[in-house]
């Protein structure tokens, strides 16, 4: 640095050239040693801010372990129900489940695949009338090494079959989109291995 | 069926995307995993910016209880840590302001910034160490702008609407803080 003769340039342009990687004035900048020994300060204060936050981490994972299992009891989450869809009774009857549940039964029937992992799953439709047509949009996560077109109709037939049984919904199409490719599972020989179909 | 029992393992290598997807849906589980995976960041990152860790703790249960409610809304699921760790900024500053209308006398860090003698900072890569006795030295507002950005990643804008102050203030005090930090660290050397 040169104390006889200062460049002017204030911490806030240095800070925002370092967070952005450009500046109208970064000519001066890279050929300033001023300003290049301020932004090496700062580099080096970021670099012992992570590090810093490492350490808090760890010792906030280390301090009383019960307590993420304390807040997660207190968090009491109370489940989405969505739209109701009407179920056929009797006269007097008024029987109806929530979309929730019914979203929750294709996530269980994804899940209990080999390789799947269920993400968004929608019901597109009004499925608050009877027989009006309903299409099921799945997000799926998969395990490396599944062929997809396969765990695809894999995954189809068996929300086809498990909401025809469970549900009075008119489906007619299921859409399977993979978003997401897990990579495989190391080491265990259990898990996900099988085809998972039953 | 016969496979659920792997669901667990499933979950726990699912990306954030995938667990705040499900969560949005109404998943619990997904919601747990997403919670265990970031809690103990979110627990360091309130403990940054209040004043005692049983506060903290508050703060973190506050932003999961606003975060299972509002995740259903949350656009990219990619973005889910940068999104709790925004919830966890704004938690905190209400509670310091809350207490602030109460007194202003304990407005002090406690004793959580532990504070190194001179000869343990200097001791090679001590930095951290150097970094969080000047961090308690700071003036609080200064403190909380750089914790706000430095460490919980949050903009100009988003620490302005936070705290209540406008975006030029808040590069104003980042910049006060930086250049104060970046002297102190260079004296311990």
């Amino acid at each position: 640095m040169n104390p006889t003769h200062d460049c002017g340039r204030r911490i806030e342009a240095l800070s925002d050239y370092l967070d952005s990687g450009t500046s109208p004035d970064a000519e001066h900048i890279d050929y300033c040693p001023q300003c290049q020994a301020q932004l090496a300060g700062l580099r080096s204060l970021s670099a012992a801010a992570l590090l810093m936050m490492d350490d808090d981490v760890a010792s906030a994972t280390a301090d009383d372990t019960g307590w993420l299992d304390g807040i997660m009891a207190n968090l009491r989450l109370e489940s989405r129900a969505g739209r109701t869809i009407p179920l056929r009774g009797g006269e007097l009857d008024e029987l109806s489940e929530t979309e929730g549940a019914v979203i929750a039964l294709v996530r269980t029937v994804g899940d209990s695949l080999g390789g799947v992992l269920i993400g968004r799953c929608q019901l597109e439709g009004d499925v608050s009338v009877p027989g009006e047509p309903v299409e099921v949009k799945i997000n799926v996560s998969a395990r490396y090494g599944h062929p997809l077109p396969e765990l695809a109709q894999t995954l189809r037939d068996a929300v086809f079959a498990e909401l025809l049984v469970e549900t009075e919904l008119n489906v007619t199409a299921v859409h399977v989109a993979f978003t997401d490719i897990r990579p495989p599972v190391i080491g265990n020989g259990s898990g996900e291995s099988g085809k998972g179909r039953s | 069926m016969k496979q659920l029992q792997d669901l667990p393992h499933k979950l726990a290598d699912a990306p954030d995307a995938v667990l705040a997807e499900r969560a949005g849906d109404g998943n619990v589980a997904a919601f747990e995993m997403l919670a265990r995976r970031h809690a103990p960041l979110m627990r360091a990152y309130a403990r940054r910016l209040v004043n005692s860790h049983a506060e903290a703790d508050d703060v973190v249960q506050d932003a999961l209880i606003a975060a299972w409610k509002d995740i259903a809304h949350l656009q990219d699921g990619t973005a889910a840590k940068a999104w709790l760790m925004r919830i966890v900024s704004r938690r905190a500053v209400d509670t310091g302001r809350r207490r602030k209308s109460h007194d202003n006398l304990d407005d002090q860090p406690e004793a959580e910034a532990i504070l190194p003698t001179p000869e343990q900072a200097a001791v090679a890569g001590s930095a951290r160490l150097a970094l969080n006795t000047a961090l308690s030295r700071l003036p609080e507002e200064q403190r909380r702008c750089w914790v706000l950005k430095e460490l919980g990643g949050q903009s100009y804008e988003e620490i302005a609407q936070a705290l209540g102050i406008s975006a030029a203030s808040v590069r104003g005090r980042l910049a006060r803080a930086r250049t104060t930090l970046m002297k102190e660290m260079e004296e311990w050397r």
